[in-house]
Order: C-alpha cells, then sequence, then structure tokens
C-alpha cells in the first residue's frame, strides 16, 4: 500500500482541475481589485495630508504584517460577530475581498517603489512645461514606473494564485480543497498533494511567461 | 489593432473565467433547505466517491431526517478547522462531522439528541506495547485532531503537563506521523482508528482498551429555532425505533456505532 501510486496520481488529476476556475477566477479578481486598490492606497502614501498618509501607510503595514490566514479568518468568521449583516457575504466574494485587500498592499508596495525609482527631476521637467501634477503622472512618471513594477506585479499574482489554497477552510473548494477531500477516501495523500503541486506549478509557468512577455514589450515602448 | 484583438481576449478568458467560478460557488440553498457542514474528509463518515460525489455515514443520515421533518438538505464541505465558524455565522444549521458533546461546547451550543456512542481510542506503532491508556502517555507525543475534544480530554487528565499533545490539521497525517516516529501515539475514535488502519496499511495497532465513553451529537447555536431542533429528535428516536440507524450503520461500518 505504502509507496507512489502514479495511477492514482493521473487519475486525481482531472478531478482536482474541476476546481480550476475557482481558483483562477478568484486569483485574477484579486489581481484586478488588488491592483485598483493598490493605484488608489499609493496615491494615499505620497498624500501631503498626515492623516491619508498615516491611514494608507497603517492599512499597508497591517496587511502585509498579518498572515493571509489570519485575515481571512478575521474577515469571514470574526468580523460577523460584531457586526452581524457580515454575515450574509459567501465564502466566494469573501475570499476574493480578503485577497484584493491583501494583495492591494504588496502592490502599493511595488508601485511606491517604482514611482520613486523614476527620477524626480522628471517630474519637475514635466511641470516645468505646462502640465500639472495629474498630467505630470498620467504622461509621464506612471508609463515608465509601470515598466519597472511589471516583473514584481507577476510575483504578487502568482503569491496570490497560490493565496487561494487555503480558501477551503471557508468552505470553498478550490483546487487544494478538492485534492484533500478527494484524497480522504483513498488515503492517497502524497500523490493529491504532489498533483495540486504540478498544477499550481503549471499555472505559475504560464504567468511567469506572460509576464516575461509583458515586460519585453513594455521595454520596447510598444503597448502603452 | 494587434493589442486590441488581444485585449478583447484576454478580457473574455477572464470573463468566462470569472463567471464559471461564480456559477460553481453559487450559494442556490432554497428558503427551507437545510445547510449540513461537513470536512468531506474523514472516510466513511464524510468522503467524495470515485465519481466525485459526497457520500458516507452522515449524509445517509441527513438524508434520512430531512426526509422525515420533510425538509430539503444541502451539504457544505469546509476544513474541519472552519466548521464551527459556518456556524457560528450562520451559514450552516449544524455540524454533522462526529461532533462529541463536551462541557466547553455545551456552554455555546444546543445539542441534538446524540446519534454515536463510542470509545476513544489510543493507536499506536505494531511494536510499541508500553502505551495501553492515558497514564502510560506521560512523558510521551500524542497527536490530536485539531478542534477535536480529544486534547480537551488530554488536557483534563494531565493536569500536570506531562504529556505532549501535538495537533493536526488531518487525521491521516498523525497516523503516518506514528510510522515516521515523530509522535508516539494518536488518540481518536475507536471505529476510525480501526477503519483507518486496516485500509491505509500503515504499520499500526489500537493501544489498550477504548480510554473513554463519549457520545456524538448535532450542535445548533443557541438561538436556534428550537422546533427545528425537537424536530431533528424525533426524527432521531424514530429511526433508532424502527431500526433506521443501524441499517444505515451497517452499511458503512460492521458494527453498529449508534448503538446506546
Amino acid at each position: 500500500m505504502l509507496g507512489f501510486d502514479y495511477k492514482y496520481l493521473i487519475e486525481v488529476m482531472p478531478i482536482i482541475m474541476r476546481a480550476l476556475p475557482i481558483t483562477l477566477s478568484i486569483g485574477c479578481l484579486a489581481m484586478v481589485f488588488g491592483l485598483a486598490l493598490g493605484l488608489v492606497v499609493t496615491f494615499m502614501r505620497r498624500s501631503r495630508n498626515h492623516l491619508i498618509r498615516g491611514t494608507a501607510n497603517l492599512y499597508v503595514s497591517y496587511f502585509r504584517g498579518t498572515p493571509l490566514m489570519v485575515q481571512l479568518f478575521i474577515f469571514f468568521f470574526g468580523l460577523p460577530q460584531v457586526f452581524p449583516g457580515l454575515s450574509t457575504i459567501t465564502a466566494y466574494p469573501a475570499a476574493i475581498i480578503v485577497l484584493s485587500i491583501n494583495g492591494s498592499a504588496y502592490i502599493s508596495e511595488v508601485l511606491k517603489s517604482s514611482i520613486d525609482a523614476i527620477d524626480y527631476g522628471q517630474y519637475e521637467a514635466a511641470l516645468s512645461i505646462g502640465m500639472s501634477p495629474g498630467q505630470a503622472m498620467e504622461r509621464i512618471i506612471l508609463p515608465q514606473a509601470f515598466k519597472v513594477a511589471v516583473l514584481p506585479l507577476g510575483n504578487t499574482f502568482i503569491n496570490l494564485i497560490q493565496g487561494t489554497a487555503i480558501t477551503f477552510m471557508i468552505g470553498l473548494k478550490d483546487i487544494m480543497g478538492m485534492a484533500k477531500v478527494s484524497s480522504a477516501a483513498s488515503y492517497r495523500f502524497l500523490e493529491a498533494f504532489v498533483a495540486v503541486g504540478i498544477i499550481y506549478w503549471l499555472i505559475t509557468l504560464i504567468i511567469t511567461r506572460l509576464i516575461n512577455w509583458l515586460s519585453y514589450k513594455l521595454s520596447k515602448g510598444g503597448i502603452i | 489593432m494587434k493589442k486590441l484583438i488581444l485585449g478583447i481576449v484576454l478580457v473574455g478568458v477572464l470573463a468566462a473565467v470569472v463567471a464559471i467560478g461564480a456559477n460553481m460557488t453559487k450559494e442556490v440553498a432554497a428558503e427551507d433547505s437545510l445547510v449540513i457542514g461537513m470536512s468531506g474528509g474523514y472516510k466513511p463518515y464524510t468522503f467524495t466517491d470515485e465519481k466525485g460525489d459526497l457520500v458516507g455515514f452522515e449524509v445517509d443520515i441527513w438524508n434520512e431526517i430531512a426526509k422525515r421533518i420533510d425538509r430539503r438538505v444541502e451539504f457544505k464541505t469546509a476544513e474541519f478547522s472552519g466548521l464551527f465558524g459556518l456556524l457560528d455565522t450562520g451559514k450552516i444549521h449544524t455540524i454533522s462531522n462526529q461532533i462529541t458533546v463536551t462541557d466547553a461546547r455545551l456552554e455555546k451550543y444546543t445539542f441534538s439528541d446524540p446519534y454515536v456512542y463510542y470509545g476513544a481510542q489510543l493507536v499506536v506503532a505494531s511494536d510499541n506495547t508500553d502505551i495501553v491508556d492515558l497514564e502510560s502517555l506521560k512523558g510521551k507525543k500524542v497527536g490530536v485532531s485539531l478542534g477535536s475534544n480529544y486534547e480537551e480530554m488530554i488536557r483534563a487528565f494531565d493536569t500536570e503537563g506531562e504529556i505532549e499533545v501535538i495537533t493536526y490539521e488531518s487525521y491521516q497525517a498523525s497516523l503516518q506521523d506514528i510510522t515516521f516516529g515523530r509522535i508516539d501515539a494518536v488518540l481518536n475514535d475507536k471505529l476510525a482508528g480501526l477503519i483507518a488502519i486496516e485500509e491505509s496499511g500503515l504499520d499500526l495497532k489500537l493501544g489498550g482498551q477504548p480510554v473513554k465513553m463519549l457520545f456524538n451529537a448535532f450542535p445548533f447555536v443557541k438561538d436556534q429555532d428550537p422546533d427545528l431542533i425537537q424536530d431533528v429528535n424525533q426524527a432521531i428516536e424514530a429511526m433508532y425505533q424502527d431500526g433506521t440507524f443501524e441499517e444505515i450503520s451497517l452499511r458503512w461500518f460492521p458494527i453498529n456505532i449508534t448503538d446506546k
């Protein structure tokens, strides 16, 4: 009975893959919302207003400083005890919300350092020829900053996809949950975990290729 | 033009994935449905068969109870450590996962009448002869399932803190760790132990006699409609009377685990 059962590995692969849309959709949506939210937070951190800047810094510090699992537990099980209205949120949107917020903290850190990487002289030059601060940001700084940010943002995306692995805790049957449940009947845990590991790996490889391609295109001055 | 097409294709793929994902997780719980939480990873109580359907002792019990009290039933699977959170936040009506009635749980939940009676049992390596009861665990490492009542049981006995308790997310992983020599014993229910030893083929055996008699029931939040609990209790009573419990039990186990 012990040893490695290759046949089971092949068998369990398509069963686990049935949950792929859940893993991918949570990861992709969290990345999209995380980017939007992360951009807002980045601007808040550059604000002259102490309160806005302080709030944004605290936000980033908390969501980078606590494990995703803790955030998910607090949001899904903890907050509804204090605010009963929140208990109507189901597991799927809850996972997207928590992962988006978590991702936005890391994304904001990436964007902030990317913006800082662009020579401040360019910003001043843009203002000197009559652009507004907003225009200087939009036309000069952000397009260049985004090129710098693409590779580290790819890391965040990969982290978000793999972060979905804990969502079975709140009852979402993602590929990890599927691997746990389907292997319980056969006691073939090693095989199921190897199978789910291969799937995560393949997703990561695909994302890496896409990001590298995007980065290459951007470096040639295309797209944006 | 190429970029535009590429962009549209990417957005289209994303939208499709999201639509499928959202659809798969849509919770279609009808108003009158009973939603029963379980781990889905505790054979033969609750697990998925080769076809990917959720089956097991708990599933059969609730299909029968629901039929008798004329309610529809839906099953929700989640990690064991998340089940009580789902119960507290009203996302499920009760948990059907061999939940043992304990004093700590009685403070927070109202339990139905018991449906399973059993003994807590130590599982040890085949060549282990010194672990036979809680007393002989002193100075040893024992594995229990996270969130289960076995840790409480050991703590209540071991007031001096001489037993090292290791908690596991997965029961099977704890059994495997005995064979790896990482822990000396696992405390769980006798029947699950017997079945796991037989099916996993691991080099294990039962250590001594059952440690303590216990009973399992369905926990409800305190402000649950008492009529529902009463209905469930009546169904349980009726299923004892006409032998349905014995019949379901023998479907999954060599003995009748519902026997009082």
